[in-house]
């Protein structure tokens, strides 16, 4: 679709993204909206979601099976679709959640001895 | 699942629109105005088509619908420019059909299999003597019985003898292609009969009679009756029983009218000029039977002494058959090969210009993020849409270009050296034909549709946006690539020119080579007596030599028939060779090693004078040469100067020494006849007077003063007059002989011509495009120099100059490559050398000179810029 760069630039973030929404779902079932602002608040807005990005992100799941989607009704009224974690998604989450546990502490010891040696 | 995805999709817009409501609302409550909230969530929100694109990728297959975008937007570029399109599929089509028409050819003739079992194992067996220069000749029946008992390479073997028969009984007589075979016939090819039966194997007896019928003559003579078995049928004045009919495509392999079995007692008699078959082992290779072959020889000239010096000659069945025409075909294939990438070159060509015309699209199209793989895809869709198109006109061009070479390629080829003719299966366009055009047009344009992409989508995306209006140069990598594939295109085209001019002169040398005697307005045809009928009036020599001589008389005074003879062999028809050894009696016999060996050949007096071959000394014969008479016979001067140098021949006498025949005086010399073929050397040939040495099967040869065709039906009658029952068979003028004896390289000179012709064009349109685009793009700089003063005659060297650097240095290097290449063709050239330096140079002069006339055009054009127009522009 675009260059190779660009490529795995999105599919990193989509892996994170897909892991964030699979975590903000654990909560309870949401709407797209509710699912932006939920992860930039518990990321005490540092994480700046290119919120359209969420929308492909969702299918994905759906397609997955990961997460299933439900109709209902949002904050002021309207209808408005709500997505909820499966049994599948769970797992799923379970397994994501300690690889990039794994990840992010691999990155951490690296990272960490450089400052020490400066 | 693709439903939930369809709804998904469908309410997605509405899921959006929320969205951006919610987070707006939200914008409102921290204190924006209502439009600063809405921009700003849109804003955050990104690009919603982008978003509903991605999301919809999730649920499809995008490559393919991709594909179909991409075809369409393909479709619509090329329907944009029609006069590219046009002009690419035309050259693409001239390219893929003059392919596919060769390779249906090359399919059809060397790759087919023959529609026998095990046709690939299946070989021919001929002996030779290279000491007397017989390099194949048939085997004696003996041959074949004592391999059969002692070869150990082979599963089996198969005898066979060609020859005609008459048939009698019911309308005119006819003479039909006979087949004598061994009975493990239908074994051996592993063939059913499409009726009847085939014979058994211990019905070897001719008290038998037996006949089976070829598919053709039981369609032609029977009408297809399948009431014929059992029926029966005059052949040779005896009865025959029909008992079954051969299926048709047998006739590729024996394309004869009736096979009859050998009888068992007679074929030890026969010594020579049968054809043997041998099916090898599986797991022998034709070195190991061509050894154990040369083993055997060797062992049964102990037991056979006129053997000694005989091997044994193995050629496999499926190549022996194609040996004359194969170096045609392939020359040819080479040569489309090359046609074929000239017009790739030329396509390439256009597709570069047209993509550095398209730079500004392409940039913007970057730009809006449209990734390499995506262009490079729709770069190749383009081409590959081009050459489909190129590949189905090729299609019809090929269907039309089959048809018309099925004309003149003949359907009957002969063996060379062997007498012998094969005859070709028709030529069409079959699966493995279509599937080829599919692979060369789809790898075409892979080929030329990668050219632009890798010579433009390398450029800077900003620049080139930057360039504004004016983005006309397209850099030196444009250029380069362009300039490669004219110096390519134009060295192929030399190749192929070098290769038809030398074609040319080759056949037009064969053409003119004097074949000894004046080939114009000869007719000839062959008669056959039929005394192996019980009954027949010709069994006794003189009663032979007196039929053909009253023939003769009848046909001589046929009106416009201005002299006639009887031959046994009509020079250059391959109809058959009589070679003996020799003495010279009042020489001192030669050591054993050194057998001599000449051509024989009956003749009736008028032969000579006829056939205008003219006396060099002493006499021809006349009619008092009889049986009556001191034998006497007449060389050739090929035979006087190899058996006698600076002796007088005249005189002196020749012994046939394995015969009982009397010594014979030489009473005259006479010229050379080329007897094989043209491009033949002539043979040593002794002439023996047909009264002394009467014939079964002669050939008339008539010299008329009208067309051979229109006096023919009235020499048949003359003929017939003589006798009713007389069966007259191989009618041919001496044009049609020399025309099919020269059917290779006349396929392959007129072949090759066509596409040297069409490399040319390709070539000059290749190089006028270049330059064109050339002047195109420096009509700026040229607007400037003819202001500042330049002359006319400047401006015409700047640009022709540019043209004609390249198609130097293409035509330098298409000179060397033919160097390489042409030997390659040596066997199909005679009187003319594969390096031929006139033709060399000429070629490369011609190609200079289409180049100048290519450039000259566009350089024309330059001239009329107008500078104050081109500087108005700045």
């Amino acid at each position: 679709m675009s260059t190779g760069e660009e490529k795995e630039r999105i599919e990193l973030l989509q892996g994170t993204l897909d892991l964030l929404i699979l975590r903000t779902l654990l909560l309870g079932p949401a709407h797209g909206h509710a699912i932006t602002k939920a992860i930039e608040f518990r990321s005490d807005e540092v994480l700046k979601v290119e919120q359209g990005s969420l929308y492909p992100a969702l299918h994905r799941l759906i397609k997955r099976g990961w997460i299933s989607v439900e109709e209902g009704t949002s904050e002021n009224n309207r209808r408005a679709k709500f997505y909820r974690l499966t049994a599948k998604g769970r797992k799923q989450l379970a397994a994501e959640t300690s690889k990039w546990e794994k990840f992010s502490g691999a990155i951490a010891r690296i990272l960490r001895p450089t400052e020490e040696r400066e | 699942m693709k439903r939930r995805g369809k709804r998904l999709l469908s309410d997605l817009d509405q899921e959006i629109r929320e969205h951006i409501e919610l987070a707006t609302q939200e914008n409102i409550e921290r204190g924006m105005t209502a439009e600063q909230a809405r921009y700003a969530a849109l804003r955050k929100f990104g690009n919603v088509t982008r978003v509903k694109e991605d999301a919809r990728e999730v649920w499809t297959k995008v490559w393919l619908e991709q594909l179909g975008q991409d075809i369409r937007f393909g479709l619509r570029q090329l329907r944009k420019s029609p006069g590219f399109t046009a002009i690419a599929i035309l050259t693409l089509a001239l390219g893929v059909g003059a392919n596919a028409a060769i390779f249906s050819l090359v399919n059809t003739v060397l790759l087919q299999h023959l529609p026998v079992r095990a046709s690939s194992r299946l070989v021919v067996i001929w002996i030779s003597n290279l000491k007397n220069g017989w390099s194949r000749i048939g085997p004696a029946g003996q041959d074949y019985l004592d391999w059969k008992d002692q070869a150990q390479c082979f599963e089996d073997l198969f005898l066979f003898e060609h020859g005609t028969g008459t048939v009698t009984g019911g309308g005119e007589p006819e003479q039909v292609a006979g087949l004598r075979v061994t009975t493990n016939f239908a074994e051996f090819f592993g063939v059913r009969p499409l009726l009847g039966r085939y014979f058994r194997l211990d019905e070897t007896s001719a008290r038998h009679n037996l006949v089976v019928l070829s598919y053709a003559y039981w369609q032609r003579r029977y009408a297809s009756s399948p009431a014929v078995l059992g029926q029966s049928m005059t052949l040779n004045g005896e009865v025959y029983t029909i008992i079954g009919v051969l299926p048709s495509d047998l006739a590729t392999v024996f394309p004869v009218d009736v096979v009859v079995p050998f009888d068992n007692d007679w074929l030890k008699r026969v010594d020579s000029d049968l054809g043997v078959f041998g099916r090898l082992r599986a797991n022998v290779t034709l070195q190991q039977a061509s050894s154990e072959m040369s083993v055997l020889m060797g062992r049964i000239a102990q037991q056979r002494p006129d053997r000694k010096d005989y091997g044994g000659v193995l050629v496999p069945l499926e190549s022996a058959r194609v040996e004359y025409i194969r170096p045609a075909l392939l020359l040819l294939l080479v040569a489309v090969g090359c046609l074929l990438l000239i017009a790739c070159a030329n396509v390439g060509n256009l597709l570069v210009s047209r993509a550095v015309g398209r730079r500004r699209e392409i940039a913007a199209r970057i730009a809006l993020g449209a990734g390499l793989g995506r262009l490079t895809r729709q770069f190749l869709i383009e081409s590959a849409l081009l050459a489909l198109a190129g590949g189905a006109s090729g299609l019809l061009l090929a269907l039309w270009t089959t048809y018309v070479l099925a004309r003149f390629i003949p359907t009957r080829i002969p063996v060379p050296n062997a007498a012998d003719y094969v005859s070709l299966p028709s030529i069409h366009i079959s699966a493995p034909v279509l599937v080829f055009i599919l692979l060369i047009s789809l790898l075409t344009g892979l080929l030329f549709g990668l050219l632009p992409v890798f010579q433009t989508l390398r450029f800077d995306v900003n620049e080139v946006l930057k360039e504004a209006g004016r983005g006309s140069s397209s850099g030196p990598r444009g250029n380069r690539t362009r300039a490669t594939l004219v110096i390519v295109e134009s060295a192929l085209a030399v190749v192929l020119v070098i290769g038809a001019g030398l074609m040319v002169q080759s056949f037009s040398r064969l053409l003119q080579s004097n074949p000894g005697f004046n080939s114009n307005h000869l007719l000839t045809l062959r008669i056959k007596l039929a005394n192996d009928a019980k009954d027949s009036p010709y069994k006794e020599p003189r009663r032979q030599a007196a039929a053909f001589e009253r023939f003769l008389t009848a046909v001589q005074a046929v009106a416009g028939v201005q002299s006639a003879a009887f031959t046994e062999i009509v020079p250059l028809s391959q109809d058959d060779m009589d070679m003996a050894q020799f003495v010279i009696q009042e020489e001192p016999p030669a050591p054993r090693s050194q057998h001599l060996a000449s051509d024989f050949r009956d003749v009736t007096p008028d032969f000579f004078h006829t056939m205008e071959i003219p006396l060099l000394h002493g006499r021809v014969f006349t009619e008092h040469d009889n049986l009556d008479s001191p034998r006497v016979v007449l060389i050739d001067e090929t035979f006087a100067q190899r058996f006698f140098h600076d002796q007088n021949p005249l005189g002196k006498h020749v012994q046939i020494s394995d015969s009982t025949r009397p010594p014979r005086e030489i009473v005259g010399i006479v010229g050379a006849v080329l007897d094989t073929g043209l491009d033949q050397r002539p043979r040593p040939t002794i002439y023996l007077p047909s009264l002394q040495s009467p014939d079964q099967t002669m050939s008339l040869v008539v010299r008329t003063a009208l067309p051979p065709s229109s006096i023919l039906p009235a020499i048949k009658n003359a003929i017939w007059s003589v006798d009713r029952d007389q069966p007259i068979f191989n009618v041919r003028p001496m044009d049609e002989i020399i025309s099919s004896i020269t059917s290779a390289q006349r396929v392959a000179f007129l072949t090759l011509d066509v596409f040297a012709f069409l490399a040319l064009a390709l070539a000059a349109v290749g190089i006028y495009g270049v330059t064109s685009y050339a002047v195109g793009q420096r009509i700026h700089e040229i607007g400037v120099r003819m202001a500042l003063g330049a002359q006319r005659s400047d401006i015409l060297r700047l640009v022709i100059f540019q043209g004609m650097k390249l198609a130097s240095v293409g035509v330098v290097i298409g000179l060397l490559a033919s160097l390489l290449l042409t030997h390659l063709m040596t066997g199909l050239l005679f009187g003319v050398s594969a390096t031929d330096p006139l033709t060399f140079v000429a070629v490369a002069f011609l190609l200079v000179w289409v180049a100048l006339v290519a450039c000259h055009i566009p350089a024309r054009r330059a001239l009329r810029v107008d500078p104050m127009v081109i500087l108005r522009y700045e």
